[in-house]
């Protein structure tokens, strides 16, 4: 039987969709034109211009600050929520907590920036990298919950008695068996805490106080009122960093592969 | 399970309290466009006044003024557009500034201020101006008149583009029948409309950033744009012009203000004060290719970017100039015709 080229035509135009743009970008960071209208030639202008840029540097400073900071946080307040959600789903209180747990998922960004910021205003909480923070611990909060939870849902409780059967304390217990069974969940709460966190520019942009610019914030600015090959450069830079941490890691995981059955 | 958490909070305790902004009295805190200063003034700003400089950026005046007056405070020098100066003002959002503190305030072009909205500089500094006009290709576009009825020229059919903004675009259109771009009066604005509806046949889109990447390509022939832009487009492709129509157009001009949250109010005054210094306004007029209204500084910029008719209009085209005002209760009649005009076919 002839195999059908349907499948592929369409996989290579999905591709194609969400890979072309990322690959005229990179193009775009050598072109020598400020306008990337017409190619003017290889340049490497807009990186070493990326040198001469402290304010960018600075930007993704707190980028990488409130990025890590927000997912440590918010995956320790998630976990412990989804526990509390997995132990006591059926008491009232829980659902309660479940909707409220919920809710920031649904609720639009730029409702949530301008109440936490009025929020923050109204504590005389004085506005920087300590609000983008816990601005940001509060919508990661719920997808690293929600993550958790659905991990918890396939977990078999019994691992864990038994555990406790052949005299393992609580502590021993939940270190040696629920956070390594937790750990995928754990990893992929923690990677969406990251990303999101990374590129929040919404509800970043209003919690935002001097000086605490983020790279999103900054790279809007400059799209409006600055140079577009800067950022393609910064981009560029960002996917290399990107594509470098998700090989590597994935080589990691294949070394260890053999271990685990 | 506790434990982690404990421990995980100890270790953010920890950790926080470092990426709290620093706490130093001198730190000038400015919230402005992004490369809206050349960073040699700013550094030595920062030596002359033993002090730090923090750039914040935004986006949108909208933006701005959304966050500011829902309570953010720390800012010490904000740069809104002029129209956004007067609304701010209005809500009492901005300080009086202390003239005594602002000796180089003398050097500011009195040719400016006339038509300024604040023209006893009483709560803002004019700091970056720019001309809303016509730019175009030399060699492709032919008998080229300095006129708004270039987009009524069908054989420029679809390689025309004019701003996707409100005031800019109806503005034209009010400035090419010889009113005011700050008309309130429905009549005047429902021939506008009509005109700007006529034009929109010949454009090949409303757009506010790609028209600079299409006039350097030679994709768009004849672009409705910013001076400051164009100048930039030049540098790349000599063969694109810019002129300012015969009957006049916009002038935008952003303002320097300290708004009422601010906490270095001598250091701010400092700042203003030292942008105005005629060497400094040249410096940052050259480096921003927008242009800083400091009469004694002008004399400092070379003989070609003085020649530019596209930074110094011709006196007689200037005079029919304007800002764009905060249109008050207007807003809602000129949001509704550019409804109209978007929604047509």
């Amino acid at each position: 039987m002839k195999r059908s080229l349907t499948p592929f035509v369409v996989t290579a135009a999905v591709l194609a969709f969400f890979y072309l743009p990322i690959a005229i970008l990179v193009v775009h960071s050598f072109n020598a034109s400020r306008f990337g209208g017409a190619w003017q030639g290889f340049s490497l202008r807009w990186y070493a211009q990326l040198l001469h840029e402290p304010e960018i540097w600075q930007a993704a400073r707190n980028t990488l600050v409130i990025a890590l900071t927000a997912t440590a946080a918010s995956l320790v307040l998630g976990t412990t929520a989804a526990l509390a959600l997995h132990r006591f789903a059926r008491t009232r209180l829980q659902r309660v907590h479940y909707s409220l747990i919920y809710i920031p998922l649904v609720v639009p960004e730029i409702l949530m920036g301008i109440s936490l910021l009025m929020a923050f205003v109204a504590v005389g909480l004085q506005l920087g990298l300590f609000t983008i923070f816990l601005a940001h611990v509060t919508f990661c909060l719920s997808y690293v919950a929600l993550v958790v939870l659905a991990r918890l849902q396939d977990f078999d409780e019994s691992v864990l008695e038994a555990a406790r059967d052949l005299g393992a304390g609580w502590w021993t217990a939940a270190r040696r068996v629920l956070l390594p069974l937790l750990l995928p969940g754990l990893a992929a709460a923690g990677l969406i805490a990251f990303t999101l966190s990374l590129d929040d520019f919404v509800i970043t942009f209003f919690v935002a106080g001097p000086g605490s610019t983020t790279l999103p914030i900054r790279v809007y600015s400059m799209i409006k009122h600055g140079s577009t090959p800067l950022i393609n450069a910064l981009s560029t830079i960002l996917l290399v960093l990107t594509f470098t941490t998700v090989t590597l890691s994935q080589r990691l995981g294949r070394s260890r592969a053999p271990e685990t059955p | 399970m506790k434990k982690i958490a404990v421990l995980g909070l100890i270790v953010l305790a920890a950790a926080l309290p470092a990426c709290r902004p620093a706490a130093s009295a001198a730190t000038l805190h400015v919230y402005t466009w992004a490369s809206y200063f050349k960073p040699e003034l700013v550094a030595r700003f920062e030596k002359e006044n033993a002090c730090r400089v923090v750039m914040d950026t935004f986006d949108s005046n909208e933006a701005m003024f959304a966050k500011l007056k829902a309570g953010a405070t720390g800012y010490d020098v904000v740069t809104p557009t002029s129209y956004m100066v007067s609304r701010m003002n209005a809500l009492g959002m901005l300080r009086r500034l202390d003239r005594a503190l602002l000796p180089n305030l003398a050097h500011v072009d009195p040719e400016y201020l006339k038509i300024a909205i604040d023209r006893d500089m009483d709560h803002s500094v004019p700091y970056m101006l720019t001309n809303t006009g016509i730019a175009y290709l030399k060699s492709r576009v032919k008998d080229f008149v300095p006129s708004w009825t270039m987009f009524d020229r069908a054989d420029l059919k679809g390689r025309m583009v004019m701003l996707n903004d409100i005031r800019e675009t109806i503005g034209a259109a009010l400035k090419s029948l010889g009113y005011s771009l700050n008309s309130t009066d429905e009549k005047e604005l429902l021939a506008a409309r009509d005109v700007v509806l006529r034009w929109k046949k010949n454009l090949a889109t409303f757009e506010n950033e790609q028209y600079k990447t299409g006039l350097a390509s030679g994709e768009f022939l004849v672009v409705h744009g910013y001076s400051g832009d164009i100048l930039q487009v030049q540098a790349e492709n000599p063969n694109v012009a810019f002129a300012m129509p015969r009957e006049g157009g916009a002038i935008s001009c952003d303002d320097l203000v300290i708004p009422t949250g601010a906490r270095e109010i001598r250091l701010a005054h400092a700042f203003l004060n030292f942008l105005h210094d005629p060497a400094v306004a040249a410096e940052n007029t050259v480096f921003i290719k927008y242009l800083c209204p400091n009469k004694d500084g002008y004399a400092l910029l070379d003989a070609p970017f003085r020649a530019n008719p596209a930074v110094f209009l011709d006196p007689a085209i200037r005079a029919k100039c304007e800002i764009f005002a905060d249109l008050g209760a207007a807003n809602a009649l000129w949001v509704r015709i550019w409804d109209e005009i978007k929604a047509a076919k």
